[in-house]
């Protein structure tokens, strides 16, 4: 037995011999990006997450795309032309939108790309629009609807729910037809090909169109009509199109597969190791990619992220500014810097449900707060005072962040600096608490809890910061703070039980009434989750100049609106802009033309990129 | 033995009902909400209508003995349900991993039970001398080393520093191949399919990949049977028969050997049995750490994400291992210790 234990040492030590020398660039024409997760699914109506959008990015194209670093001007893409009033292409004060579409490009099947391909492409999209789905954004572009299942009840009298049977068949035969002609005379004529173009019809002008469309939005992806139908997906008629509508994330045929005009093929997505494959496109109609091979791996740990760059067995790796000193000076590793469009804040619930476990006792008494507590705007004021900004962005970010007024980020019409913002002042906030329910809350005190989602340390070190300036100013105020898992948190913001959170926003396209509608608007999926008392505070002094601002076309007038609607933010403290945050991309030294655009899913240019020492 | 083999087996569907059901009750708890979270991961998507629809898409809000029946409907015509963290059919997820962590476990086990027992013999037999205490602080050591720290280490000597235990499953070029028609698959798992398509550059590969997990689970797990084959043998050393033995005028070796080692190792089967089981039902530090494909991270993450399908069917899965592995420890005691009899 000794000796057996013995040899096995032997054996143990030889294996391990056959070490990897270091320095040469490995894998030359092949990328390793080593990111934390893997696509939720492939069919670019469905995906509504950057893993999955970044391979989307690569393997289909879009109409238009983004020049260069740049969010606001376009260049063709599948697209002969970008449309502008100055062309022609954009008719009508800004409702109608024509593409001229490029000839000669190919499928990476063999087939052709033709404008029909492009008018199915968004039909689809829009008659599937899966729940939690992105294709609410041309939806609302277009017809001005939340979802197809509200345009189709506001259209025909009936609720999707009172049409259909729980198996998805139709109660009364009679919906067939009415469902029909709803193709017919709304979805058919929006979308519609002209001899070579493809014209857009828009209910009316929506400033950011373009920007939905362009290159990086996967929502917007052409796809090939023929390959398509073959797959299963909708046929392209008009009769049963509502059985393609909603299908489950693996019911879609496109789910793990992808067949696109882009300048990668898609090989493999390997779900056991999180991995994706792409392979170069040789017959892309446009420039073509350097690398030959890109692999996107998701490996959630950290440490074993940092030890492959480290190695060189990865490119790059996605880095939580956390991680910075860790990369900063590895050998053989540099470390660029940007900015994505996106905010970190916080907003309060007006009204919080009844039964929340985060009220205390549920009164002013010293023990909870009532569920209106924040619908008082010093109560809100006195927070926003209470947040030491700058002490926050450069000791916990790092300095990878920076203030912003309102929830419009930088880089967006309507940011303005100037615009007034709430300093660190616990004076002010001692005075606001004192005004807060006449003295009450001052004489009385109160307790509650903030949550936050557990994994985000930055999110938790802004909520206990808060916590400690606000107790300290008078014994009576308790704040507990509590980290939950994601379901846990889920339920508690879905039920309206937070009497306040902590949520980002990261832009679907690169234009304020992304962010403004999100977080003000009574529709907006932030501004409907800050209680009833917000809701109708919205709907009487926000929801009209938000409305209005989208469908102003003069970008100066635009702005102004923008600037208005965030100073009744400012003087109604509507949440605590928190910061911008900044990101770092951490890539071996190798790695030539690497550039951010903010508006990239994922990190990496794979089309422009190379590796050289 | 065989009638107790197959009474044994008769009870395997009763308790994999019952832990089925167990399990789905507790899950039941959960409110609708709080399990959608499968189905969402991004507070961006919480738009009102997308939550509620989902919710009956699902089927989330039906009581949960409908949503029970559901399930156990679908299982008995062999779906196990979607798994979403796993981006596939439950069933097809776990024999896809399984295999991963079957190759880990197989080639672990080996140097844990053989390096515990022969370390475990030599402890007893130095008792109390320096041989004794340093292979003592060597186990207690490696018992209490957080496996996540030890494997990090691990990861930071061998792979960022000496480039030797590299993470993932296979290095680039030897994927390329496995991946190619003309490799066969046949166990799924990489060493072996590489012997057996006779690649012996392959066999190497993933062995390196193994190494790391290999090193660390040994030093780890090894602790344990160590120490309970040096009690073991410490005691059995005691035994009137042992001294008998030597008063016959044996051969030291033969002493240990035959008469204390063979007794000694009663015990120890036990807890080996319960270590391969264990190490089956994955090892989820391990496998993060080298980023190793198998069911032990995919089970952490469903149960992280309330992937309920994938939480079922790993139960059943693991419910199963569980107990064809006690069973397989029991039937060695038959073999192992004359005394005992199967009825």
């Amino acid at each position: 037995m000794k000796r057996f234990s013995l040899c096995l040492v032997v054996v143990f030590l030889f294996f391990t011999i056959g070490g990897v020398a270091f320095a040469e660039i490995k894998n030359p024409d092949t990328y390793i990006y080593l990111s934390i997760s893997e696509p939720d699914t492939l069919d670019p109506h469905f995906a509504y997450d950057t893993a999955s959008g970044e391979i989307i990015n690569f393997v289909y194209e879009n109409l238009i795309a983004y020049k260069g670093e740049s969010v606001s001007e376009f260049v063709p893409r599948l697209a002969l032309e970008v449309p502008s009033a100055e062309n022609g292409l954009v008719k009508d004060d800004g409702k109608t939108y024509v593409f001229p579409i490029r000839k000669g490009v190919k499928f990476h099947n063999g087939n052709d790309l033709t404008p029909e391909d492009v008018e199915y492409s968004f039909e689809r999209g829009i008659l599937f629009d899966p729940s939690a789905g992105p294709m609410w954004m041309l939806i609302e572009a277009l017809f001005n609807y939340g979802t197809l299942e509200d345009f189709v009840a506001d259209k025909l009298g009936v609720s999707w729910q009172d049409m259909f049977n729980e198996d998805g068949s139709l109660k009364n035969e009679e919906y067939a037809q009415k469902l029909v002609d709803f193709y017919n005379q709304y979805i058919d004529p929006a979308i519609e090909v002209e001899g070579d173009n493809v014209v857009f019809r828009l209910v009316r002008p929506f400033a950011p169109f373009l920007s939905i469309l362009a290159q990086n939005a996967n929502w917007s992806a052409v796809l090939d009509k023929e390959t398509s139908i073959s797959m299963g997906l909708w046929d392209g008629k008009a009769e049963n199109w509502w059985k393609y509508h909603n299908l489950k994330k693996e019911e879609s045929p496109l789910y793990q597969q992808a067949i696109g005009t882009g300048p990668f093929k898609f090989v493999e997505w390997d779900r056991a190791q999180q991995k994706v494959t792409l392979v170069r496109n040789e017959e892309y109609w446009g420039e073509k990619p350097k690398l030959a091979k890109v692999i996107i791996w998701g490996i959630d740990e950290w440490s074993t992220r940092r030890a492959m760059l480290e190695t060189g067995d990865a490119d790059q790796i996605y880095t939580p500014t956390q991680y910075y000193d860790q990369v900063k000076e590895l050998p053989g590793v540099k470390v660029e810097k940007g900015s994505r469009i996106t905010v970190t804040t916080m907003h309060f619930n007006w009204t919080v449900s009844k039964d929340s476990k985060y009220l205390g006792s549920g009164q002013l008494d010293g023990e909870g707060i009532p569920p209106d507590f924040f619908s008082d705007v010093h109560v809100r004021k006195a927070f926003c005072y209470a947040f030491d900004y700058d002490t926050f962005i450069q000791e916990v970010l790092k300095g990878f962040g920076h203030r912003v007024p309102s929830v419009v980020p930088r880089g967006l019409l309507g940011y303005n600096e100037n615009l007034p913002m709430y300093p660190f002042d616990l004076e002010k906030a001692k005075e606001e608490f004192q005004q807060a329910w006449g003295g009450q809350v001052w004489e009385k005190g109160f307790k509650l809890t903030l949550l936050y989602n557990t994994g985000n340390e930055a999110r938790q070190t802004a909520c206990e910061m808060l916590k400690e300036n606000i107790e300290s100013l008078n014994p009576k105020f308790k704040i507990e703070v509590q980290g939950v898992q994601w379901p846990t948190y889920l339920d508690a913001y879905k039920q309206g039980q937070l009497p306040a959170f902590v949520i980002g926003w990261l832009a679907d396209y690169p234009d304020p009434h992304n962010f403004i509608f999100t977080y003000y608007h009574s529709g907006g999926v932030y501004g409907g989750s800050q209680g009833q008392a917000f809701i109708d505070f919205a709907k009487a002094n926000l929801n009209k100049l938000i409305e209005d601002a989208i469908a102003e076309t003069n970008p100066a007038e635009r702005a102004k609106k923008y600037e208005e609607i965030q100073k009744i933010a400012y003087e109604n403290a509507l949440g605590i802009p928190f910061y911008q945050p900044e990101e770092i991309f951490s890539m071996r030294t190798w790695v030539k033309g690497w550039y951010l655009n903010p508006m990239r899913p994922g990190e990496v240019n794979y089309d422009t990129i190379w590796k050289e020492e | 033995m065989v009638f107790y083999i197959l009474r044994r087996l008769l009870f395997l569907p009763l308790a994999l009902f019952g832990v089925s059901l167990l399990v789905f009750t507790m899950i039941g708890f959960l409110s609708p909400y709080q399990r959608l979270a499968t189905f969402i991961n991004n507070p961006e998507r919480l738009k009102g209508e997308n939550v509620d629809k989902l919710i009956s898409q699902y089927g989330l809000d039906d009581p949960i003995f409908i949503q029970y029946l559901r399930w156990l409907k679908n299982v008995f015509r062999g779906n196990l349900g979607w798994s979403y963290v796993g981006k596939g059919p439950v069933f097809e997820v776990i024999l896809e991993r399984f295999p991963y962590t079957l190759e880990l476990t197989i080639f672990s086990v080996i140097p844990i039970i053989f390096l515990g027992i022969s370390l475990g013999v030599i402890s007893a037999l130095h008792h109390n001398r320096v041989v004794d205490h340093a292979l003592r602080i060597f186990a207690v050591v490696g018992w209490s080393f957080p496996d996540f720290v030890f494997g990090l280490m691990v990861l930071m000597v061998f792979y960022s520093a000496l480039g030797w235990f590299p993470p993932g499953n296979l290095s680039i070029w030897a994927e390329t191949v496995v991946k190619s028609p003309v490799f066969r698959h046949i166990t799924g798992m990489l060493t072996f399919d590489a012997l057996l398509n006779g690649r012996l550059d392959i066999f190497w590969d993933a062995l390196r990949h193994l190494l790391g997990p290999i090193f660390t689970l040994t030093y780890v797990e090894l602790a344990f049977i160590l120490r309970i084959t040096r009690s073991s043998m410490l005691e059995v050393l005691q035994r009137d028969y042992v001294r008998t033995a030597r008063a016959k005028g044996l051969s030291e070796k033969v002493v240990i050997n035959k008469h204390a080692r063979r007794n000694a190792l009663i015990p120890v089967a036990t807890v080996s049995g319960q270590t391969v089981v264990g190490l089956l039902a994955g090892t989820v530090i391990v496998e993060t750490i080298f980023n190793r494909t198998g069911l032990g991270s995919f089970m952490a993450l469903a149960a992280q994400q309330l992937d309920y399908a994938s939480i079922m069917g790993g139960t059943l899965f693991f419910g199963l291992i569980l107990i064809l592995g006690n069973l397989c420890v029991d039937v060695s005691y038959a073999f192992i210790d004359p005394r005992v009899r199967l009825e």
